[in-house]
């Protein structure tokens, strides 16, 4: 089971793209098998505060364990694959 | 009408300085009252200041204080943002300067905003912005009214995303207009690599140009020297060049205002008894109150010997005198003052005398001159007594030296304190030594103690060099020590070249 936090700003182009290819990846990488909490930092600055988040968008894998981040628009999906460890294979 | 528009870099500036902008824009109290002196009132209120210096040239400190003093003397809360150390070793570092940052931050004056390297790492896929730090930054800002925001250093963001230095770049112009519209005064700190050499590591410099103060600690001869130098304050006066500064363990950043010292002080014609009534004779009725007097002279020639004197002058008209001696230690201070028939103990008793001994090497020359200001503000002094600047120079370089003089003997002008310097000589029978070539100058008068070797004998010779503002006894007379103190005797008749240590007797009897 993957877990993400995807923190965007309200609907810049940027937050757009990123919610887009990454609803994409979860659907067609992942089988359905995910959570994902879309936070806007417009709506929810504190989550935002507590995570310490710089860059918009910043995604957050929680799990599988290490944690790791990857900032950016998210458009290349063969990068956000390699970044998040989800083999493409799975498709 | 037609607004006359500029044509060349030249008019431009010209423009700018005397037609557009006000000259004077309003300047924040930082509350550091050594940077306002020199900032002409402090940081120019509503902007952002680059801070940038070389690693340890105390940036952090730079901006805590800036918001530590605005607390403790304003009641205005800030804003710290760390892109850099993390949020706990801060506080632990400030801890040393007893600001309370944790009662701080749970009144509300004082927020972090941790934007630190965190331990997962990160890559960056597409385009991205930093509104998420912009945000957070003015939420903080807004939460607690924050009146003065430092943000450090600005470096260290480019370093966490090095990939992307054009959008980080792009981004940290937004933060600028951002801070700019919260209107608080802040700080930005910024990496430099080389002390004398591009303003910053990354060029922030490029966007952040409106007002640049530069950080240095500089190694040189084995020593470190501390300075600031405020670049440049857009629209806005300040003094130029570097000024050395300590971080002295109570009040942070201390900085020596060089070049703000200024020559207003007054002169009394009051004179002061050198405690030796034969050579206040020499020097036409005693030293001038608040006057800087110089004896330079080899060692054992008897300079300690006039100090002493010079002290117990104090009795005359109950003046207080502070001692600060950087040779020997109070026990033989007394001894050899009390062979003299000098009694330190009673003075001290008295109140009227404080011997303070140091080794000069325990700290640097700034944090003596801070340390004396400290000392002379609470004992209030009439005079004051160094043995020997000599020794005190052996702790800084030459260019440091001749500052800190300059500082001090401003400073004591300043008070009106009278002050008798020592300084050794390096040859036994004459010559000068570089403490006096960098002292000689400022001083009021100075006194010389010389050997002369006479037919196969050794006496001691005594004479006054020089005597601002007054007529002087110019012979050159002998000096003995004695039992029961100093003798100044009759002049050397018929003998030249004592000065350049080649006594040589005259035959012709002109006299």
């Amino acid at each position: 089971m993957h877990v993400f936090q995807l923190y965007i700003n309200g609907h810049s182009l940027n937050s757009i793209e990123a919610v887009d290819t990454l609803l994409k990846i979860c659907r067609e990488n992942l089988n359905g098998d995910y959570q994902l909490d879309i936070i806007d930092i417009q709506k929810d600055p504190d989550k935002a505060e507590e995570a310490g988040i710089i860059a918009i968008p910043t995604l957050i894998r929680m799990k599988p364990t290490p944690v790791n981040r990857i900032i950016g628009a998210l458009n290349v999906r063969s990068r956000v694959l390699a970044g998040l460890g989800i083999p493409s294979m799975l498709k | 009408m037609v607004t006359p528009r500029p044509e060349s870099p030249e008019q431009y500036l010209y423009f700018q300085n005397h037609l557009c902008l006000p000259m004077q824009l309003k300047k924040l109290e930082t509350g550091n009252a050594s940077f306002d002196h020199i900032s002409h009132g402090g940081l120019p209120q509503g902007r952002t200041t680059l801070v940038a210096g070389s690693s340890g040239s105390a940036k952090t400190l730079f901006g805590a204080q800036f918001l530590a003093l605005g607390i403790e003397l304003f009641d205005q809360p800030g804003v710290f943002v760390t892109f850099e150390e993390q949020i706990d070793d801060i506080r632990k570092n400030l801890k040393s300067f007893n600001w309370d940052i944790d009662t701080w931050e749970k009144e509300g004056k004082w927020i972090f905003v941790d934007a630190a390297p965190k331990e997962e790492i990160i890559v960056a896929v597409g385009d991205f912005d930093l509104s998420a730090f912009r945000i957070r930054l003015e939420r903080a800002v807004k939460k607690c009214n924050a009146k003065r925001v430092v943000i450090d250093s600005i470096g260290s963001i480019f370093t966490q995303f090095h990939e992307e230095t054009h959008t980080i770049r792009r981004e940290l112009i937004q933060v600028a207009l951002t801070l700019s519209r919260l209107e608080a005064t802040s700080i930005i700190t910024a990496e430099r690599l080389e002390e004398y050499g591009k303003i910053t590591r990354f060029g922030v410099e490029e966007f952040l140009t409106d007002n640049v103060i530069i950080l240095r600690n500089v190694l040189y001869n084995e020593k470190r020297r501390r300075t600031i130098e405020i670049l440049k304050f857009r629209g806005s006066d300040h003094e130029k060049g570097e000024n050395p500064f300590t971080i002295n363990p109570e009040k942070a950043i201390v900085i020596i205002p060089l070049s703000a010292m200024n020559l207003k002080h007054v002169s009394s014609s009051e004179r002061v008894t050198s405690g030796i009534p034969a050579l206040d004779e020499m020097l036409n009725g005693g030293l001038y109150k608040g006057s800087i007097n110089l004896i330079s002279g080899a060692i054992g020639a008897g300079k300690t010997l006039l100090v002493a004197n010079f002290i117990n002058g104090i009795r005359e008209k109950k003046e207080r005198c502070l001692l600060m001696a950087f040779e020997e230690s109070s026990e033989q201070l007394y001894r050899n003052a009390a062979g003299w028939g000098i009694d330190f103990k009673q003075l001290e008793e008295e109140e009227l005398l404080k011997v303070i001994c140091l080794y000069p090497e325990i700290s640097s020359l700034e944090d003596h001159f801070i340390n004396i200001q400290e000392v002379v503000k609470n004992f209030k002094p009439d005079r004051i007594a160094i043995d020997s600047l000599s020794a005190l120079a052996r702790t800084s370089s030459d260019k440091g030296f001749r500052e800190f003089i300059i500082a001090f003997t401003s400073y004591l002008k300043h008070q009106e304190i009278t002050g008798m310097f020592t300084s050794n000589t390096p040859l036994l029978a004459g010559g000068t030594s570089d403490t006096e070539g960098n002292i000689s100058p400022i001083t009021d008068s100075i006194i010389l103690l010389r050997y002369v070797e006479m037919s196969g004998e050794m006496q001691r010779s005594i004479a006054v060099l020089k005597m601002r503002g007054s007529k002087h006894d110019a012979t050159i007379r002998k000096f003995s020590i004695t039992d029961e103190g100093a003798k100044i005797g009759q002049h050397f008749e018929g003998i030249s070249g004592i000065l350049t240590g080649n006594p040589m007797l005259i035959s012709s009897g002109r006299d």
